[in-house]
């Protein structure tokens, strides 16, 4: 038998083979707008995510009424509330939690749907029969209502709750596209031969069936992942969101109910918003990227 | 086709039911029942009078009993009273629900006016400055949460410009049916309506973008074509005839992204609608309207969705499996 | 003792309609199919597609489900048994598959496609692992060094070839073959089909070969069954099928595999000729009045037809 260092042969072969992480990171290279948003996008989240280093936050909720409505000046940047709290320090503070909690309604959104998917397309016949005219009815409710109701009844609220509450219903298009995905996929003979080899129907639907739809997922997780953060400060806005104590980039947003305040106290709201928009938009261009990443691999493949 | 039609009916009866029976348990478990919240601002009210009023109205009886009763009083229309405005409930929805249908149908009718042009140019001419410049504009709209950009146009246009009003559905000062009544009206809605179908166009310009560069490249296209027919006259007798009948068909599905939208719309712009009313019942406690906006909101994007699929279903014979 | 023995198998497909979806009828894949297989043979299973070639293979591995009839493998009929019964015998059974680019996941490299069936059935530590696939692998007559490499990295035969060694990783008894040459180009579906005969004698297997292409069936097998929709035409010996096809059905076919010899080839166009005109005025003595075949009936020691 031949003797040969297997460690360099594998990493040979894994050069040969680009992965998909890599392939993003082309195509977002090639692409001078999809790599000043990575950039931007990066520089927003250390901002937000490093800021307790330099802010302090007990500060940031102590209210003090003599400093209350103050616009920008050079102690507060971005003025200060109702409370004659630092804007920045929230801005910061509300994106950070704002992101994360997005970030885990994807993610747990994710899983479960990727599990309801596969699982709908492995089987076919009845039990997609079944799981599918469960979502169609689940995709009709009007699900911002019944979020909001969830919200007022939970008894103990908290973060956790809310994320478990927006999590169920943010699945349901991704089990549906996963599943066509897969009903497809699982007619292909690598499926049949996993089957005959005598692997388990778990096993084959999260180890065989699913690195093969992984970019797909990918591509929508970074897609939802905007959709999500605009849920949640929304509700935030809406006065149903993240528990009181908690900021959001919502919280700030949502002084804007009052008409005074939008006029003559821009400064709360309004980088909030702007901030919003631009984070959404980075976001979406990454992801576009990464679809189109995606896409050309498809065509490799 | 017949059978489809009557199978595609007949699903929406479960649905419904089940609507029902989730609203109804969601009600139940919200804090605080129609008891206490009608009494919530009066401390004379003691505990046996509250028990005696909850033994009137039926609110100690096994929870299917009240669903029963519930769902019997709804489908006659009668969805109890409401305990902060002290009225009937659907009087109480009738007195908003033109104003809603006003906001939807007007963001509808917009976004289409919008949105099949711009979609119909970026097809033809793919890769075209204008065709750039569309799909950049879609992107905007594809990424930009509603009430973000509900808000900065309400900033811009209410506040700094001053060219539209502030809020509300009409000027009160103005006498109710008077033309300059027709005009206020209008003008409250101008802005609702603009924020609403600027954002809303991204599907349909998307779906007609990638339609019509898809049947372009078809061979009946390409025999049209070659048997000389001009090129304007390939688009509307072949390539759009094809590709804007479906757009019809997907006004259902758009009903249940309409509700979401009027809730943030009608918060926003201080618009007396039922999405402004959920928001306030909500507030209030008030269960039975909440209860019945949402069973309706519920029931519109069922009906509606169901309308989609069996238009659909006429237009594209291939949906037809059964 | 036969090591497969196949019993009545049929196989049908509701077909739904009316209102409630109710069934209306049945699709009859197999309908009503029986054959043994001795160890060590190759046994072919012949037909135009649709026929329930696949179908029945299918079913024997358990990739479908046996509507009715027996399959006896070594005595247990595989039909009936569940779970970890019917798993027993996976190991003993494997499936070499048509379409080498489709049938190998893209996704994993050489050693995790082959060591999957050892990951199943054995405990084996990494190295012992390796060095079984690595023998495999040489055994199939690739490099050992390309166990890391992925699918898309190897021509059709090679992948083919990458499949044959995954089905032999567990030593299985039975192969089914479900034309496991015809996606390949002609100048490599010979050195499959050798190197196929050459294992065979190596690790004592047997065969149910599936194929459209009777010339491949007549260099591959010994013995041959004629399918036609989803029932048995005629069954025999190689010689018995190709020399002496006593069906017509058998005898069109056999005609159509064209003439080499040029000089024969006027001989052949009236052979077909003959059949043809005997296709039209003997239709009814061969097939039922639904169309179907008659039952199976012996016309020699090894040589069974479906005639009145």
């Amino acid at each position: 038998m031949v003797v040969f260092n297997e460690k360099e042969l594998m990493a040979k072969e894994k050069m040969n083979t680009p992965s998909f992480v890599k392939t993003i990171w082309r195509e977002i290279r090639n692409d001078k707008m999809a790599l000043g948003s990575l950039i931007l996008l990066t520089l927003i989240l250390l901002a937000a995510y490093l800021s307790p280093l330099f802010i302090d936050q007990t500060a940031l909720t102590r209210v003090n009424f003599f400093n209350n409505w103050k616009p920008p000046s050079a102690d507060n940047w971005l003025g200060t509330d109702d409370g004659g709290r630092d804007v920045l320090g929230q801005l910061l503070l509300g994106t950070r939690n704002s992101f994360t909690i997005g970030l885990s309604v994807t993610l747990i959104a994710g899983v479960f749907g990727l599990t309801v998917g596969l699982i709908a397309g492995f089987y076919g016949g009845i039990v997609d029969n079944i799981i599918m005219r469960i979502i169609d009815f689940l995709m009709v409710l009007p699900s911002l209502m019944i979020i909001i109701i969830f919200v007022v009844s939970v008894p103990k609220y908290t973060i956790f709750g809310f994320i478990l509450i927006v999590s169920a219903f943010a699945w349901f298009g991704k089990a549906r596209l996963i599943r066509s995905r897969a009903l497809a996929e699982r007619e292909l003979d690598y499926i049949n031969a996993s089957k005959t080899l005598g692997t388990p129907s778990w096993k084959i639907m999260f180890f065989e069936l699913f690195p093969n739809l992984s970019s797909l997922v990918i591509v929508n997780m970074t897609l939802t992942l905007a959709g999500n953060i605009g849920l949640e400060t929304g509700l935030t806005f809406l006065g149903f969101g993240l528990p009181a104590g908690t900021p959001s980039l919502g919280t700030l947003i949502s002084y804007a109910r009052n008409p005074d305040i939008v006029q003559n106290k821009w400064w709360v709201w309004l980088p909030a918003a702007l901030l919003i928009l631009v984070m959404m938009l980075c976001i979406n261009y990454v992801g576009q990227a990464v679809k189109r990443a995606s896409d050309a691999r498809q065509r490799l493949a | 086709m017949l059978k489809f039609i009557l199978r595609r009916t007949l699903i929406m009866i479960p649905q419904l039911l089940v609507l029902s029976l989730i609203i109804f348990l969601l009600a139940k478990a919200m804090p605080g029942d129609a008891v206490t919240s009608s009494f919530m601002s009066n401390p004379n009210v003691t505990p046996e009078q509250m028990e005696k009023m909850r033994e009137k109205l039926g609110l100690n009886d096994s929870w299917y009993v009240q669903y029963g009763h519930w769902v019997g009083n709804a489908v006659q229309g009668d969805f109890g009273q409401s305990f902060t405005h002290k009225q009937p409930v659907t009087s109480l929805l009738a007195g908003r629900v033109g104003n809603t249908l006003l906001l939807s149908t007007g963001i509808l009718i917009v976004t289409y006016i919008i949105a099949i042009p711009l979609g119909i140019i970026a097809g033809r001419w793919t890769d075209s400055w204008a065709d750039k410049l569309i799909v950049t504009y879609n992107y905007f709209a594809f990424a930009t949460p509603l009430f973000v950009f509900s808000l900065l146009m309400l900033f811009l246009f209410s506040f700094i410009l001053g060219w539209t009003p502030i809020g509300g559905s009409v000027d009160i000062r103005i006498e109710t049916g008077s033309f300059d009544y027709i005009v206020s009206k209008v003008k409250h809605l101008i802005l609702p309506v603009m924020s609403g179908a600027l954002l809303a166009t991204f599907g349909t310009i998307q779906y007609l973008r990638n339609d019509i560069i898809d049947t372009k490249l078809k061979d009946f296209v390409k025999t049209a074509r070659a048997k000389g027919v001009p090129e304007s006259k390939v688009y509307t007798r072949h390539i759009l005839r094809n590709s804007l009948l479906p757009i019809a068909a997907f006004l259902g599905y758009e009903i249940t992204g309409l509700i979401a939208g009027s809730i943030f719309l009608e918060m926003i712009f201080s618009y007396p609608g039922l999405g402004q009313l959920f928001i306030q019942s909500v507030m209030g406690r008030d269960f039975t309207v909440v209860t019945a906006l949402v069973m309706i909101s519920g029931t519109a994007a069922i009906v509606g969705t169901m309308l989609s699929d069996i238009i659909l279903s006429i237009v594209d014979p291939r949906i037809r499996i059964d | 003792m036969s090591l497969l023995k196949v019993n009545k198998l049929k196989v049908h497909y509701p077909i739904r309609g009316g209102f409630l979806r109710r069934v209306v009828d049945q699709v009859r894949a197999v309908d009503g199919v029986s054959f043994e297989l001795e160890p060590g043979e190759t046994y072919g299973l012949v037909g135009e597609s649709g026929c329930g070639k696949t179908t029945t293979g299918r079913a024997i591995i358990g990739l479908n489900k046996a509507t009715e009839g027996e399959m006896l493998f070594e005595g247990n009929d595989l039909a009936k048994l569940r779970g970890s019964d019917r798993r027993q015998h996976t190991k003993d059974i494997q499936m070499i598959f048509q379409d080498p680019y489709s049938s190998l996941n893209v996704r994993k490299n050489v050693l995790n496609i082959i060591s999957e069936p050892l990951r199943n059935f054995e405990r084996m530590s990494p190295g012992e692992e390796l060095k079984r696939v690595q023998t495999l692998i040489e055994r199939v007559g690739l490099n050992p060094e390309s166990i890391y490499k992925y699918p898309h990295q190897f021509s059709g035969g090679q992948r083919q070839r990458i499949g044959i060694a995954r089905a032999l990783t567990l030593n299985p008894k039975l192969i089914i073959a479900d034309e496991p040459v015809s996606a390949l180009d002609v100048s490599v579906q010979a050195q499959v089909l050798n190197f196929m005969q050459e294992i065979q004698k190596e690790f004592n297997l047997t065969y149910l070969f599936i194929s459209h292409d009777l010339g491949i069936i007549q260099h591959m097998c010994d013995r041959i069954g004629i399918m036609y929709k989803g029932r048995f035409v005629e069954e025999g010996t190689a010689a018995d099928v190709y020399n002496n096809p006593q069906h017509l059905y058998t005898k069109r076919l056999i005609a159509a595999i064209p003439e080499m010899n040029p000089e024969k080839r006027f001989e052949k166009t009236h052979l077909r000729q003959s059949i043809n005109e005997a296709y039209r005025t003997d239709y009814d003595s061969y097939f039922d009045k639904d169309g179907r075949m008659f039952d199976l009936k012996r016309v020699s020691d090894t040589h069974s037809v479906a005639l009145q």
